[in-house]
Parts: structure tokens; sequence; C-alpha cells
């Protein structure tokens, strides 16, 4: 024990105490010596250090056709940045006229990076020309916190646009930024719209970070630790698009002075092969940086370019939708292939009077869908009834997105006994107003790849496809191809049926009074039905969907002419030739066989003067 | 009431533990607010919770208790350290950590608790006396086997600490003059030979006549120098055979400026940090050697940076004022312990306690060499701050339990 009788305790407990203050006295000498007297150089040091943390952007993934064309891929793109802890306000006023900009949005962008990290870099002008970016870097040694980032940015590499399904980058809003965390920063480009917005998880890639020691005169010495440190970058995967670039090409300039829009499918598996919306837009507008007069432009401008109709519009159809009627009235037993109906140019129900455009005289079904007859299909919906004809558009994709890659879509329009009830009030509507629902008129709504999907199921027997513009991504990190997939699913429709009411597609357009002869492909048989819709505002809206060839079809197409007149002299042209280049077919000039009817304005539902009746 | 409180209370210690605890809870949220590790501050709020439960349990124990269960937290201790010898995971190229839950757990830190106890209640018997060869060499021999295990895994940061810790020990145990410097003269002179021929030989004669001064016969002051000389002979081989990082902390050490962007890297840096923090510091959150993360896992063993930089010579010199009274108190506790028992072991704490700060501070500060070792309270770590506070709650036991003999 040690206790007081312990002479030596006093001793041993003071050397303890000396020995202990001692070495906090040593410490506390060179924190002096450190804090105080080297203050000012190790504060240099510390201002001036050493350790840049560079981050290595990573390839966006490129874009393929089918044929393995590249379309969209990357070049270099430079930025000027601002380390606002490092950075001089008193240097604004020559930064901004170096880069060119408005001072007052320069500091509103150094601060708004201030608020993020004082530490980190932020852009502050995007994109910059090779004659900005060499005047700041001639003046970097007296704008302290001004640096450049070497970036990318989407360059298109041929001469088409589909700039609605290949979407656009922009620069990440704050708001996206808070909901996105912490795989992206501020100034960081993202998908916004299209496929770049859709499959930009898979595009966008990894960031990596470089580590790089620099001296107080701001050169590199070299990778910290040799590198190993380092994080690489990992590139975004390449997209593989089932898009025929030279159809789309060709699509693109036919469709050069509509509006409206134009989708081509492969009636086997769904995938597009060309989708045009007019008027567009540069996609590579964007790809820089987005000139605000020039957004501004596009946002405001009545056309509404940046609106894709191939996938948002919800349009009547007109006459296209008759064949829906033909196959449930077909499917239901409600008529056979020998049901006839005398058409004297109207139909009256009630005290109204639904006109067609010609007399068509007695037709079957085949001749109504050829001839386009209203008269026809007024009065077969009120047999069918409308739910079920409801649901077989529901069968067809109709009223709902198709589940698009962009999933930018309407799901449209179908009209049934519960939405009337809703809209008019149970009893308050009548039968009167599904008459000209047979025609595709009134109260529908579709879009362009809707009724592209629509006549692929009629092309391919049946099955109803999952449209898609994306086939394949390629892992660049694995070396593997994936397949996107692609749903089809059985509508369950006798082939006796379609095969009928693909017969009267086919006599729309190869036989003498069919509505569609402007789209005939020579050799190459084909089907296809014409539509005008009736449009309040103006114009009609000119339709045309077919597919060629009439066995096997590789090629399902809808047109959609805004405001552009009949369908069979519109839309059936353009329609036709996209499907003629698709084939490989010269594009020969149709001249109506001498004992044709010139084609007609095929379908109406206005109210005609009583003086047709309707015989069965 | 409150006359029971001054009596038994020590609020000293309490207090100084606490201000250390919240000061190192701070420099981690600075030093990983940045870096996705954010993480580590909450665990680190959570292990100072659970290290407080800790620091009252062994507060309130009665010490006889203590004593009595020294023996069997060391036993347990050992079993645990071979454990990780064998299937322990690598972390930093040491085989220390031990996986629970999630949290990482170094038991090297509680063998130290473990250590000073068993050795304490080793010396605390009434039969023991360190003027008896024998019982000097069974008090080293409870010291080095966990030494041992330690060092094979090897950590020797920590193996330094326990050989630290156990000289202040013996000495205020009573063990003579002679031996304390024949335990020291070898290890002057191993330093020495890290600096080549000639440095080696200089400490071969100071500490030959250092040996001569306090020698009690002439046998033993010739078997300590022929010791001292085959420990600086050998310091050279055992150099070759350290593990690659740890000979090159050492050459580092020597001259931390020839690779300033290696192993020179983290001294260098912290440097500049603490010495850019001037007299006030840059501000809380405003240091941009702790934000930009220039010093690699700067919230484990280089933490005392962030007050030195954020805080400056003010808030720096704080923490080692904190530091300085706390060892103090502890010396004091062990003068004012009248029961042997409580008497070593407060001093082995102090010993545990001075060791740590110096050379973490002090690598820190670029005057000793890059030792992995944490600092108290402060650097991030459960084990550790669990352990040290527990070493507070001891401490507070003792002067509670000072009367008693």
């Amino acid at each position: 024990m040690i206790g007081i009788e312990d002479f030596g305790l006093r001793t041993r407990l003071r050397l303890m105490h000396a020995i202990v203050g001692v070495l906090f006295v040593v410490l506390f000498l060179r924190l002096y010596q450190l804090q105080l007297l080297y203050h000012s150089e190790f504060g240099k040091r510390s201002e001036e250090n050493s350790v840049r943390t560079v981050i290595k952007e990573p390839v966006r993934g490129y874009m393929y056709d089918r044929t393995g064309r590249l379309m969209v891929d990357v070049g270099p793109s430079f930025s000027v940045t601002v380390t606002p802890v490092s950075f001089d306000t008193a240097q604004v006023p020559e930064l901004s006229a170096l880069l060119e900009m408005n001072p007052a949005q320069l500091i509103e962008r150094i601060n708004r990076g201030r608020a993020h990290s004082r530490f980190s870099p932020v852009r502050v002008s995007r994109d910059v020309t090779y004659e900005v970016l060499a005047s700041v870097e001639e003046r970097l040694y007296r704008l302290p916190g001004v640096s450049y980032d070497v970036e990318w940015k989407r360059t298109y590499e041929t001469g088409i646009r589909a700039a609605h399904l290949l979407g656009y980058c922009k620069e990440i809003s704050d708001a996206q930024l808070t909901k996105l965390g912490a795989t992206y920063r501020q100034g960081d480009v993202i998908g916004s719209t299209g496929l770049e917005a859709s499959y930009e998880t898979f595009l966008r890639g990894e960031k990596g970070f470089e580590f790089i020691a620099v001296n107080s005169k701001g050169q590199m010495l070299g990778p910290l630790d040799g590198g190993s440190r380092d994080v690489d970058s990992k590139d975004g995967f390449d997209l593989i698009l089932s898009l025929d670039l030279g159809l789309q090409a060709y699509a693109e300039s036919l469709m050069a002075n509509y509006r409206g829009a134009l989708v081509a499918m492969d009636p086997n598996d769904g995938g597009i092969l060309a989708m045009v919306s007019k008027p567009d837009f540069d996609p590579s507008v964007f790809s820089g940086v987005t000139p605000a007069d020039e957004w501004v432009r596009l946002n405001n401008d009545p056309e509404k370019p940046l609106f894709n109709r191939a996938t948002m519009t919800r349009y009547p159809p007109g006459s296209t939708f008759k064949m829906l009627l033909a196959v449930l009235a077909l499917e239901q037993g409600t008529i056979t292939e020998h049901t006839t109906v005398r058409c004297t140019g109207g139909y009256r129900f009630g005290n109204r009077i639904f006109k067609d455009l010609h007399v068509h005289g007695t037709v079957n079904i085949r001749e109504a869908i050829q001839q386009s007859c209203n008269v026809f299909f007024y009065q077969l919906i009120l047999k069918t009834g409308l739910d079920p004809w409801f649901d077989q558009a529901r069968a067809f994709g109709f009223a709902k997105p198709t589940g698009f890659d962009t999933n930018e879509e309407t799901g449209g329009l179908i009209p049934n006994t519960y939405y009337y009830d809703r809209v008019y009030g149970k009893g308050r509507w009548t039968q009167g107003q599904l008459v000209n629902l047979g025609v595709g008129q009134g109260e529908v709504g579709v879009s362009p790849l809707q009724m592209a999907r629509y006549v692929a199921a009629l092309a391919n027997g049946g099955t109803l496809l999952q449209p898609h513009a994306v086939s394949r991504i390629y892992n660049k990190r694995t070396n593997r191809y994936s397949d996107v997939d692609a749903k089809p699913v059985n509508i369950g429709v006798s082939k006796k049926t379609l095969d009928i009411v693909r017969e009267g597609m086919r006599w729309v357009v190869e036989k003498p009074g069919g509505t569609g002869g402007m789209a005939r492909i020579s050799g190459v048989p084909s089907a296809g039905k014409t539509g005008t819709a009736e449009n309040p505002h103006g114009s009609d809206h000119a339709w045309y969907v077919g597919f060629a060839p009439y066995e096997n079809p590789t090629i399902a197409i809808a047109v959609l002419l805004e405001n552009a007149g009949f369908g069979g002299t519109q839309a059936a042209p353009v329609a036709g030739k996209v499907m003629r280049r698709y084939l490989g077919v010269p594009d020969d000039v149709w001249r109506p066989a001498p004992t044709a009817a010139v084609p007609t304005k095929d379908s109406t539902a206005s109210v005609a003067h009583p003086d047709t009746t309707v015989l069965h | 009431m409150l006359s029971y409180f001054k009596e038994y209370l020590d609020w000293k210690t309490l207090l100084l533990a606490l201000g250390l605890v919240g000061i190192g809870l701070l420099s981690i949220y600075s030093a990983t607010v940045d870096v996705n590790a954010a993480a580590n501050f909450y665990r680190q709020l959570a292990w100072a919770g659970l290290g407080f439960v800790a620091m009252a349990v062994a507060a309130l124990l009665p010490i006889r208790t203590v004593q009595r269960l020294s023996w069997g937290f060391f036993g347990l201790m050992l079993v645990v350290l071979l454990v990780i010898l064998v299937i322990g995971s690598t972390i930093k190229g040491a085989r220390s950590w031990f996986g629970v839950g999630g949290f990482g757990g170094q038991p090297s830190e509680l063998m130290k608790v473990a250590t000073i106890l068993a050795i304490a209640a080793f010396l605390a018997r009434s039969e023991t006396s360190l003027s008896d060869l024998k019982d000097l060499l069974k008090t080293i021999a409870i010291a080095a086997v966990p030494m041992v295990l330690i060092l094979a895994q090897p950590d020797l940061g920590t193996t330094i600490v326990f050989f630290a810790m156990l000289i202040p020990i013996l000495y205020w145990a009573g063990v003579s003059n002679f031996f304390l410097v024949a335990i020291l003269v070898p290890i002057l002179v191993a330093f020495g030979a890290l600096f080549g021929t000639a440095a080696f030989l200089v400490a071969i004669v100071i500490g030959g006549g250092i040996l001569y001064y306090f020698r009690e016969n002439r046998f033993a002051a010739a078997v300590a120098f022929g010791i001292t000389l085959a420990v600086g002979l050998s310091v050279q081989i055992m150099y070759e055979r350290l593990p690659a990082y740890q000979q090159k902390r050492i050459a580092t050490f020597l001259n931390p400026e020839a690779d300033p962007l290696g192993a020179g890297y983290n001294v260098v840096q912290s440097k500049i940090a603490i010495g850019s923090g001037g007299f006030t510091g840059k501000g809380f959150l405003r240091g941009t050697q702790t934000q930009l993360n220039y010093i690699p896992e700067q919230w484990t063993d280089f933490i005392f940076c962030v007050p030195g930089e954020e805080y400056g010579f003010l808030g720096a010199s704080l923490v080692l004022l904190l530091f300085a009274l706390l060892i103090n108190r502890a010396i004091r506790i062990a003068a004012l312990s009248k029961n042997r028992f409580g008497s070593v072991a407060a001093i082995g704490i102090a010993g545990v306690w001075i060791t740590h700060v110096f050379i973490n501070v002090g690598m820190s500060m670029g005057i000793m060499p890059v030792i992995g070792i944490p600092l108290p309270f402060l650097s991030y770590g459960g084990s550790a701050l669990i352990a040290n506070m527990i070493m507070a709650g001891l401490l507070m036991n003792f002067y509670a339990n000072r009367k008693e003999h």
C-alpha cells in the first residue's frame, strides 16, 4: 500500500505532475508555433492547397438506329466555373465581360452555388465557345477561383430530328436536385423529355473522381498518391433503337409542310420504325445552353412545336375506326360477311339525319369498309351496343396509355355508359349520341401511336403489341446487350373475322372505288383505311392507317394531318410513300384505274337534308 | 445532500470528460458533414449515450466488486483478443476490429482498462512487493501477455500505449530507480538507432552514462547495458520485419515533406490545417482543410485538426487544457486514494491518457510519428469512447472511495 509513511510519495507525485506538465508545455509551444508564429505561411498554404477534386463526367450513352447507325453521341463542351470561396467579387465586371453575360446573372449564379457549398465550383457559363474559353484561360492568373470544366454535350450525327422521340437534355433544376439528391450536382445536365428522360438512369453513367495535387500557382503536380484514390467514371449505356434512320428522314421530309404526326411500326414486334411530329424543333438547340429567347419562342409558338403530336393528341379517328366496329359486330354475330345495308346517302335516327357523302347502294361489310359507307356503321353501333364497343376499343389498346418508352402520351378518350352518365346525367343522353361513334366521330380521342398499334394488331392477326422505340440496351461495362421487354397480348379475335375486315381494308387500296388508292404500292398488295375527322374549329383532319405487304406485313402506319382535308387525298399519299420506301418499291405516281371513282371525302357527321331513307 | 455530493461526487472529472466528449462530437460532425459519412456523427452520438451509462456503472459499482471482477474482465478480454487473432476482420492493415451488429469494435481499447485493473489488483495484494524480482516480473508479464497479442494483430500504436502506461505504474508502485532507467535507456537507444549510426552511438554513450549513474550493483548495470546494446543493434532487423505501412510511417515521421503526396500527406495537411487556424480559427464548418476533406478519415486519428483549424489557438488550447486538467486530476486522485488498488489504477489511467494525448496531438502537429492511436474522447470510434468513459467513471469511483483502505 502507498501511504503517508512512504516518504517517496511526495517526490513521485511531483515528478508525475512535472512530466505531464512538461509534455503539455511541449504541445502548447508547438501549437503556439504552428498557429501564431507560422500562421501566415500555413494560412497561405491552406488557401493554395493543394488537392483538387476533379469530377470526371461519364460519357452519356449513345443512340443507334436499328441497323447500327450512330444517331446521337456526344462531343466536348466547355463550362466556366467559379469556386465561391476563392472568388473575388471585384472580378465580376471583368469575368462577366469575358463571358458576355449580365453581371447580375453571374452574381446570382455564384450565390446560388455558394448556398450549396462555398468550396465546390459552380458552373457559371455552360458550353462556351472556343474564343471565350481562350480569353478566360489567358486571364486565369488574375481571376482566382475561376476555372473551367470539360463536359459532354449531345451531338446529332444525322440530318434527322426525331426531336419528340429522342427528347433533349437540360440543366438540372433546383427542384430536381432536391428530389434526386446525391447523384447530381448543380449544373449537371439531365434528360428532360423523350428517350433522354425515360432512359436517364441508363444513359447517365456514373461520375468518377480524380484527386490532383496542385501548387500555389495552380500548376498540376500530378495525381495524389499516384492516382490510387481516384474513382473511374462509368460511361452510360447505349440505346439501340428500332428506328429506321432512312425511313425516319424520309418521313420527316414528307411531313415538312404539315401539322400532324406519323407513326410507322413493325407489326411483328411493336418496334417503332419512324415517328414524326410536326412542327418540330432542332434537338441540337438544347444540347449546349439553350438561348433564352429560343426557349421562349418554342414555348410560346401557337403551333406548339414542343408538343408530341404522335403520342399526345386526342383527335377523333374518323372512319379509320370503322374496322373496330366491324370486328365487334362480326364477332358478336350481329352481322355476317353477307349482311347488306342499302345506303341512300343518309341515315335517320329519331328526328336527326346522319348523312353520308355518297349513295353507296347495297353494301356488305367489305364494301362498307372499302367505300367508307357511313350509313352501314351508323346503325351498326346501335345494334352492338355502346359498352361492348368500348370493351372492344380497350382490347385494341384505346382509352389507356400504350406504355410507350417516353411516358409522354395520352390515354385518349373512348366513351361508355358510365362516361355519358357522368357527363350528361343518367337518362339525359340518347342512343342518338352513339350514332356518330360508329364512324369514329364525336367524343372519341385517340393518338396516332394508338392508331398505329391498332392497325398493327389488325395486320398481325390480332396481337396487341407494346409499342417501343428502344429495342436493346448495350451495357458498356459488361459488353452485353439486353432486350427491352415488350409484352404482346392476344386480343382474341377469330381469324375469320380478321380476314373479312382485312379484305375490306385491302379493297380500300386495291379495288376501284376504294378510298385509299393513293396509298397503293405497285407490286405489293397492301391494306388500309382513310379517315376524315370533322373538326368544329377548322378544316377536317386527314387520317390514314394501313399496313403492307398484305400477307406477312412488315410495316404498319398511321398518319394524321391536321386540318389538311381528305384522308384519301392528303394522308394516304404520305403513308403510301413511306411504305414504298420501306419496302424498297419505286415511288410510282398513282394513276386512277379507268373505272375507279375519284377518292372522295369518306365520312361526315353533320346533319343533312332528310331526303334519305335507310333500308336494311 | 450537497455535502454528500461534495464528498462523493468527483464533478471535476465528470465535467472534464463530458466537455471533451462534447468537443469530440462537434468535431466529428464538422469533419463528416460533407463526405457522406454524416452517419458517423449519429453513431458516435449513440456511442456517447452508451458510454455515459458505462461511465455511471463504473463510477457506482462498489470498489471491492471492481477489484474482484478485475481478473475475470482481464481473462475475458484475453479470450476476445485471441478469437480476433484467429477470425477477426482486417481494417487498415490490422486485425483488431470486431464486427458487432454493424458497429466496429476494437477490444484492444477495453483491454487497456482490463490490464490496468488487473495490474492494480495484483499490486494491491498485501503479499505483493515490487522489491521482489519475482513479483516485478509477474507485474510486467500481466502487461506483456496482451501486448504480445496486440502486437501480433499487428497494432504497434496500442502496444506502445501498453508499454508507456506500465512505466508510471511501476514507478508509482515503488520500483527502484535503476530498474526504471534500465527499461527506459534501451528505448532511447532503439529510437536513436532509427536515425542512423551516429545517433545510435551518441545514444549508447548517453544511455551508458545514465545506467552507470543509477547503478545499484555493477553486475545488474552491466546486464542492462548488454540488453541496451542488443536492442539497439536489433532495431534495424526489426525495422526490416515491420509491415510496409509501419516502415513508411516511421520514414515519414523522420521527414514528412520528402513525400508530401504519399505517406507524408496526412501530416503535411494536418499541419496546414492547424497552422491555418490562427488565433481564433476559421469558424464552425468553415475550415477549408476539414470541409474539403484534405485529411483522409480525419474523424479518427486526425480529429485534433478540426478544433485546431475551426477554432484556432483558442479552441485547440482549450482542448489541451481540458486534457491537462483531467490527467492531473487522475494523478491527484491516485495521491488521495488510501487504497492501493484505486491509487495504482488511477495512475495507470493517467498514463494511458497522457500517452494517447501526447502521441496523437504530437502526430497531428508533426512532432511525433504517425502512430495510429486515437485522441481520447474526441476521435471517432465506439470502443475507444466507451473505454475512456469507463476510465473516467473508475476515477470517479476511486475518488468516492478514496478514504477506504
